[in-house]
């Protein structure tokens, strides 16, 4: 088996799992983990596109590191305003809880 | 621009222009009592214009207005209609709240309603439909109860489904011919050539039957015209439905002989002239009489418009309009009517029914009056064989419906007995009544080729007093066994519709409950991954 | 192709000037001022300018504006391009970006030092980032540039929804974001084997190489159904009601008239730029599909919404679905997409739906303020508390019910004159069907909200200038009526 194709392989997996583990996961972190997970296939497979454009004569294809490159900046910005998000979420929920848990007795007396 | 533009112009401009002036609270305050002046530039363009054209807008939009013989005759009989309607507003709804709102209502129905008979390209008269159709709902609304809530509700339901159909017959029209905004003539023409003439007719028969009332698509204006105010309802039953009318006569391809086609609309159109005198008399509100006899007397004139389009006459279009001027002005009178009798006392009623009376009778062709020469007029298409039979025998049930009515209106005034009608409100129902005679005598040469000898000979007027003679006969027996009679209630086959309404709801609930699942988050990841291999399996497919 | 045009600078200008506004909102206590929107209003004015003055070249010299980045020419090179329906787009975006910054002005305006200034300087910022990369989206040429700019795009769109900071919102902002992001990863996937086929991303470049093999439909199939779930195409909406519905009103207002366009947008350059041949018609049936269930679910479904915001929200689902009818409907054999009336009519359908759904939103946010909630059952009373507001609503839903005079009535007037042709009866009736749905919506709520309220309301005044921006949107929406009914050039300015 050749590089590229084991590499092909390797990146369909990972998209695979990611993507199984985006759709099954129902907690926000863990879905966010998984995208990140098939982020890592999306970009093996530009590897595997840089290798093939080997075929041109040149020892490698540059223009596939840059897009990756690029792509993970934007995986990450992803990732991390995900996170925050999720943050906020866990503060304003138990904000919330306490708001709620603080004016029920008061409604109730 | 010529003088006949400029009239064409101001009939449709006059109403809008009021309208956009009511933004002017000082206006607003006084538009009510202008109302019976919206329509005069209609009058006058109706009787100094006919034959006149206006470019408003040049290709590619083209927008034309254009008078031509059928269009007059309604223009005029709806201008005077609505003059004399909204003169009568004024006396009728002295002191409602709410006045604003309803002017505005009623003179875009205005508009739309005069817009139809005087523009000539396909986009116009679709906007001139949809106005008059949409605005017409805020006359119906305007007393809102719970009745009003339902009657408007099937009205503009209706309305949209109506438009729907018109307008997708507008589409296969227009798409048979060349590009761009056609005029409706030569729309028309290429109809015969349409690989989609039959879509198109349907499509057509029904979206204008409906705005008529062929049953069953009637149900909208017996509930309708009995909860709008009485000037609303003698606009709505006397020239709105006239809408319906003018598309016949305009779209309808009578140059050829279509039998088929000519004989299922004559059949639709018999069948609910009758449908209407049968649900009419087992009714006990004098309005909602009136609203099956509407229904009742548009089927005839669907049949009419079916009996010249079976045998290819071009002519049956001045029949046909002649025929709704002569319903316009007598339906109107009557509905005025009914609202000038509720107020008269006993001692003053005399008078009043006696107008009624013929106005009532003139829809069964009453010899001398309007409906005697309409109904001479209208017989030529039929032929003689059981389509005529059945046209004639219509009158007798129109007599026998009128006689109902005039038996419920005669018994329903409340007033004390020296009570009169206030003059605002007995003027314009006599200058109606009066009308309609005036104008179909004064009509009948011009419109229809006729002359007077012909429907002064004896024949002619034996042909039109004997089915009087035998409605009045067979108004002898309901009134002695009317009682038997089942109780339908009021838009008869609307209470079938009705009854699917939970079944409508469980659909739209199931539609919800669906949505719902399908927005939960793995079953919208995994249609997300059907949907892309489906995608990617349909794009290998040869093309 | 490979030559800048001579006012290819204008394309710069249209993603750079937002971005100038975006960098000089973060300084401007250093330069004095002492809120955003100090800064926001001459951006707005100079995009304005740029979007006006890239129509009127492209309209008048009827061939597309291009920018090569740097001079390195595709396919080692960017390039920026601005086709017929992208000049459109560019200034239908930037009249609507505008006209909503009017109207959130009095929403966003407090002081940076306060408290609620963070908030006023998110919407700003985001507002004017979101903007560039749209702009960027409308005129990229390079299939990854694309990826980044609708990444950008809708990292601008996530915290608007969120703006308010309550649990609902930021839940709904972080299904959002996730669901997208699933679809971004699918669309670069289909980048990743698209650049391994053909070693090249620029579309003008892929339009000459791309063949009819597997790899090629797999590749396309991917990033279509990636830009279908960032798009909400029914059944991948999931997302949509709760985050349109829970932003403020002009965040909802840019979401729903702008940016579920873009990813559209995409799909259309991929369908009838990237894919070889004629278009598929099994392909196009199944979009065309999925349009239908959208329009006749979603329909149903905003008929039977409770709040006026999610109501508009199904709405715009249900509206999308017009938009994916074009793919079947331009499927003409023999003649190019663009000049079919289908193709008009899905732009058509597209620019009036976001000018009446605009409009439609910021009037609906004023009602909420005038009335203090956004309860369909207790709008009584609307009418008189914001009365244009309630009148821009109702323009607007002309549009959506496809009633003349409107741009959506001829939108609707084209799809079906293209479905007849196309022998697509169902796809006719679903259309017509659509209208009656909506005219049921649109009246319901109008309805409501022209009647007497049982009891006098304590209502709050809303400004006549901001109740104008909701109405002029939907005027605009209305004139859009007035085009003459036949395929536009400038629609097909461009195309190949």
């Amino acid at each position: 088996m050749s590089g590229p194709t084991l590499y092909g392989l390797a990146a369909a997996l990972l998209v695979g799992l990611g993507l199984y583990g985006v759709l099954a996961q129902a907690s926000p972190l863990r879905r966010v983990l998984a995208f990140n997970l098939m982020g890592a296939g999306v970009f093996l497979m530009f590897g595997v596109a840089a290798r093939r454009g080997a075929a041109a004569g040149l020892p490698g294809d540059p223009v596939p590191q840059a897009l990756v490159i690029t792509g993970i900046v934007v995986a990450f910005a992803a990732t991390a305003l995900a996170v925050m998000l999720m943050r906020r979420l866990a503060q304003t929920r138990a904000e919330e809880a306490a708001a709620a848990a603080s004016s029920a007795p008061a409604e109730h007396g | 621009m010529t003088l006949s533009g400029l009239l064409l112009l101001a009939t449709l401009a006059t109403p809008l222009a009021m309208v956009g002036l009511c933004l002017l609270p000082a206006f607003r305050c006084r538009v009510f009592g202008l109302l019976a002046v919206a329509p005069l530039p209609g009058l006058a363009t109706a009787l100094v214009a006919p034959g006149g054209t206006l470019l408003l807008a040049p290709a590619p939009f083209r927008l034309v207005l254009a008078l031509d013989a059928p269009g007059a005759l309604l223009l005029g009989g709806a201008a005077l209609l609505w003059s004399a309607a909204g003169l009568y507003a004024r006396a009728y709804m002295r002191e409602e709240t709410g006045r604003a709102g309803f002017a505005i209502w009623w003179l875009l129905t205005m508009a739309g309603s005069l817009g139809v008979f005087v523009v000539a390209d396909m986009t116009s008269f679709y906007l001139m439909f949809s106005l008059v159709s949409l605005s017409a709902y805020g006359l119906v609304m305007h007393e809102s109860s719970a009745r009003a809530e339902r009657a408007g509700f099937f009205y503009i339901a209706l309305a949209l489904l109506g438009e729907a159909c018109l307008l997708f017959g507008f589409v296969l029209l227009a798409t048979a011919g060349p590009v761009g905004n056609q005029l409706i003539a030569d729309a028309v023409s290429t109809l015969d050539a349409s690989p989609w003439r039959a879509a198109t007719l349907t499509l057509l028969i029904l979206g204008f039957g409906l705005k008529m009332g062929l049953a069953p698509l009637h149900v909208w204006m017996p509930l309708a015209h009995p909860v709008a105010p009485m000037p609303a309802s003698a606009v709505l039953s006397g020239i709105v439905v006239k809408a319906g009318v003018i598309g016949l006569i305009r779209f309808l391809p009578f140059g050829t002989p279509l039998a088929d086609w000519g004989g299922a609309l004559m059949a639709l159109g018999l069948a609910t002239a009758f449908y209407g005198v049968a649900i009419g008399i087992t009714q006990q509100h004098p309005k909602t009489v009136l609203a099956y006899s509407t229904v009742s007397q548009m089927g005839l004139v669907a049949a009419i418009a079916g009996a010249g389009l079976a045998i290819g006459d071009t002519g049956v279009t001045g029949l046909l309009a002649y025929y709704a001027l002569h319903h316009m002005l007598v339906k109107g009178a009557l509905f005025l009517g009914v609202g000038v009798i509720a107020v008269t006392g006993s001692a003053r009623r005399l008078p009043v029914l006696a107008v009624m009376t013929v106005m009532a009778l003139s829809l069964a062709g009453l010899p001398f009056t309007s409906g005697a020469l309409a109904k001479y007029a209208a017989k030529a298409p039929f032929g003689d064989g059981l389509a005529a039979t059945l046209a004639t025998l219509s009158a007798a049930g129109s007599a026998l419906l009128m006689l109902h009515f005039l038996r419920l209106v005669a018994s329903t005034s409340k007033a004390a007995p020296e009570e009169s009608a206030p003059t605002g409100m007995a003027l314009p129902f006599a200058a109606t009544a009066l009308a309609s005679l005036v104008a179909g005598w004064a009509l009948l040469g011009p419109a229809t080729g006729y002359t007077l000898a012909n429907v002064l000979a004896p024949a002619a007027l034996w042909a039109a007093s004997w089915p009087i003679l035998l409605g009045g006969a067979l108004a002898v027996l309901l009134f002695g066994f009317g009682r038997r009679l089942p109780r339908v209630p009021e838009g008869d086959v609307v209470v079938l519709a009705e009854r699917a309404a939970p079944l409508v709801r469980a659909l739209g609930a199931g539609m919800e409950r669906l949505d719902a699942v399908l927005r939960r988050w793995p079953i919208a990841g995994l249609s997300l991954v059907a949907l892309v291999l489906a995608l990617a399996g349909a794009l290998s497919l040869a093309p | 192709m490979a030559a800048s045009s001579p006012a290819g600078y204008l394309l710069v200008l249209a993603l750079v000037v937002p971005v100038i506004g975006l960098l000089g909102m973060s300084v401007t206590a250093l330069i004095g001022l002492r809120r955003v929107e100090f800064v926001a209003f001459p951006v707005l004015v100079a995009g304005l300018a740029v979007a006006g003055a890239i129509a009127t070249t492209v309209a008048e010299t009827g061939e597309a504006l291009t920018y090569v980045v740097g001079g390195w020419a595709p396919p080692l090179g960017l390039a920026l391009r601005a086709d017929g329906v992208s000049a459109v787009m560019l200034a239908m975006a930037a009249l609507v970006v505008a006209l909503v910054a009017l109207n959130a002005r009095a929403l966003f305006c407090a002081d940076d030092a306060t408290p609620d200034g963070r908030r006023a300087f998110a919407f700003w910022s985001l507002l004017m980032g979101l903007w560039s990369a749209l702009n960027l989206v409308l005129v990229g040429e390079d299939l990854f540039n694309l990826f980044v700019a609708l990444e950008l795009l809708t990292f601008a769109a996530v915290p608007l929804v969120c703006l308010d900071g309550r649990a609902a919102t930021l839940e709904a902002a972080l299904r959002y974001l996730v669901f997208a992001l699933i679809g971004s990863a699918l669309y670069l996937l289909g980048t990743a084997l698209l650049y391994g086929r053909y070693g090249t991303l620029d579309i003008g470049t892929l339009r000459e190489l791309t063949q009819p093999d597997l790899a090629t439909h797999a590749a396309v199939a991917l990033m279509i159904g990636g830009l279908m779930a960032k798009a909400a195409l029914f059944p991948l909406h999931i997302w949509l009601p709760p985050a349109h519905a829970g932003a403020p009103a002009p965040a909802s207002a840019v979401l729903s008239a702008l940016v579920v366009k873009a990813p559209f947008f995409l799909i259309v350059r991929l369908w009838f730029d990237v894919l070889p041949g004629p278009p598929s018609l099994p392909a196009a049936q199944v979009l065309a599909g999925l349009g239908a269930a959208a329009i006749l679910i979603c329909s149903v479904v905003a008929l039977r919404q409770e709040r006026l915001k999610l109501m508009i929200a199904y709405s715009t689902v249900a509206q999308i679905g017009y938009l994916f009818l074009m793919f079947r409907l331009t499927a003409e054999p023999g003649v190019p997409a663009w000049q079919t009336i289908g193709w008009t009519g899905g732009m058509l359908q597209l620019v009036s739906h976001a000018f009446a759904k605009a409009a439609m939103f910021l009037a609906a946010g004023m009602i909420a303020e005038a009335l203090g909630h956004d309860r369909i059952a207790e709008l009584a009373g609307a009418g008189r508390a914001a009365p244009v507001s309630v009148f821009a609503f109702g323009l607007a839903g002309l549009s959506l019910m496809g009633l003349p005079p409107s741009g959506g009535f001829v939108a609707k007037l084209l799809l079906l004159n293209a479905a007849t042709l196309a022998g697509a009866w169902w796809i006719a009736a679903v259309i017509s069907v659509g209208g009656l749905l909506a005219a049921a919506y649109v009246t319901r709520v109008l309805k409501r909200a022209m009647a007497t309220p049982p009891a006098p309301l304590a209502t709050r005044p809303v400004a006549l200038s901001r109740e104008l921006t909701a109405l002029t949107l939907a005027l605009v929406a209305v004139a859009l009526g007035l085009v003459p009914l036949q395929p536009f050039e400038l629609l097909a300015i461009g195309r190949p």
